[in-house]
C-alpha cells in the first residue's frame, strides 16, 4: 500500500509516483513535448518536495512507456537532478530505460554525466 | 541555397507552412514513415527524428510569423545515405543574436560533447527556455550542424552520413 501518489496528465503526457517505503517509484509515459514543459517542470518540483518531507533514500523512474522528451522537458530533469545533488539529504535516481527506444541511452547518459554519484541507468530487459 | 537530388534521392520533401505546436508530432511521423524503409539501423532513425523534432520545435517557438520551411532529403552517397534537414524562418534580432553565439561556441568547442555537458549544467539556472535544443542535435543526433542568416531570415542545416537498408 502506498502512503503518498502524485500524478500529473495533461498534453499527451502522464505520470505517476508512488512512495513504497523510501522509495518513491515514477512512472513517466505518454510524450514529453511542448505541451507538458509547464506540468512536468511543476511535477518534477512537487516530487522532490514530497522527497524531502518524507526522507527517501531512491527517486526510481520508469521511462519505458515515454515515447520521447524534447529539450525542454529533459532541462526539467536537468532542474532536478541538480536540486537533489545540492540538497542536505540527496538521494539516488534511477531511470529505468527500453532499449528499442533508442533517444533514452543518449539523453539519459547526458543525465548521468551530470551527476555520476546520484544517476544510475538500469535497461529493461526487452 | 540549393538542394540538388540527381535522381540520389530516397526522399525529398519540402514544407513551407505556418508553424504550429499541434503539427509537430504528426510531422514527425510522416518523417518516421517516409526515411524508415531506408535506414538500416533503428537508432539511427532514432537520430533523425530527434533531431527532427528540435528543429521543428525550434520554428514553431521562434519564428516570428509568416510561413516557415522545412526541408528533409535522404539521398544516396558514396558511402551510406546523406542526411540533411534544413529549417528556415524569420526570426526576431535576440533570437538570431543567440543562434548565433550558442553555433559558433559549439563549432569552436575542442570537445563538443563536454560543451554539451557544460551547456547542460548551465541550463539548470536558465529561467527562459533550456537552450540546449539545437546542441542536442550536434550531441546526440550526431549530426552537423551550420546556419546562415540572411537579413532577419535563419537557416539551419543538420547533416549526417547514415547506413542504407540492405546494403553492406
Amino acid at each position: 500500500m502506498s502512503d503518498l501518489t502524485l500524478e500529473a496528465n495533461g498534453g499527451g503526457f502522464q505520470a505517476k509516483a508512488t512512495l513504497n517505503d523510501s522509495t518513491l517509484s515514477i512512472v513517466f509515459s505518454g510524450s514529453g513535448d511542448l505541451n507538458a514543459i509547464e506540468l512536468l517542470a511543476d511535477y518534477l518540483k512537487r516530487v522532490h518536495e514530497a522527497a524531502t518531507a518524507r526522507t527517501i533514500s531512491l527517486g526510481h523512474c520508469d521511462f519505458r512507456q515515454l515515447a520521447f522528451m524534447n529539450s525542454s522537458c529533459f532541462k526539467s530533469f536537468v532542474v532536478w537532478i541538480d536540486t537533489v545533488k545540492n540538497a542536505a539529504a540527496p538521494y539516488k535516481i534511477v531511470f529505468l530505460t527500453d532499449p528499442n527506444l533508442h533517444w533514452q541511452r543518449r539523453s539519459l547518459e547526458a543525465l548521468r554525466r551530470l551527476a555520476v554519484s546520484i544517476v544510475t541507468i538500469e535497461i529493461a530487459q526487452s | 541555397m540549393t538542394d540538388s537530388s540527381d535522381g540520389r534521392a530516397c526522399v525529398l520533401l519540402t514544407l513551407s507552412f505556418e508553424p504550429l505546436a499541434e503539427q509537430i508530432a504528426s510531422l514527425r511521423s510522416a518523417v518516421s514513415d517516409l526515411c524508415a524503409p531506408h535506414i538500416a539501423a533503428a537508432d539511427e532513425l532514432s537520430r533523425l527524428l530527434l533531431a527532427t523534432h528540435e528543429l521543428l520545435e525550434n520554428i514553431v517557438k521562434y519564428s516570428a510569423g509568416g510561413a516557415a520551411e522545412f526541408h528533409l532529403a535522404l539521398e544516396r552517397a558514396e558511402r551510406g545515405l546523406l542526411l540533411r534537414l534544413r529549417t528556415k524562418n524569420r526570426a526576431l534580432p535576440e533570437r538570431l543574436r543567440d543562434t548565433r553565439q550558442r553555433l559558433d561556441a559549439l563549432a569552436a568547442a575542442p570537445d563538443p560533447l563536454a560543451h554539451y555537458d557544460e551547456m547542460i549544467r548551465e541550463s539548470a539556472g536558465r529561467h527562459e527556455g533550456s537552450g540546449l535544443g539545437l546542441a542536442r542535435i550536434l550531441a546526440e543526433s550526431e549530426m552537423t550542424l551550420r546556419y546562415q542568416i540572411e537579413r532577419e531570415e535563419l537557416t539551419i542545416i543538420a547533416e549526417a552520413l547514415i547506413s542504407e537498408r540492405g546494403q553492406p
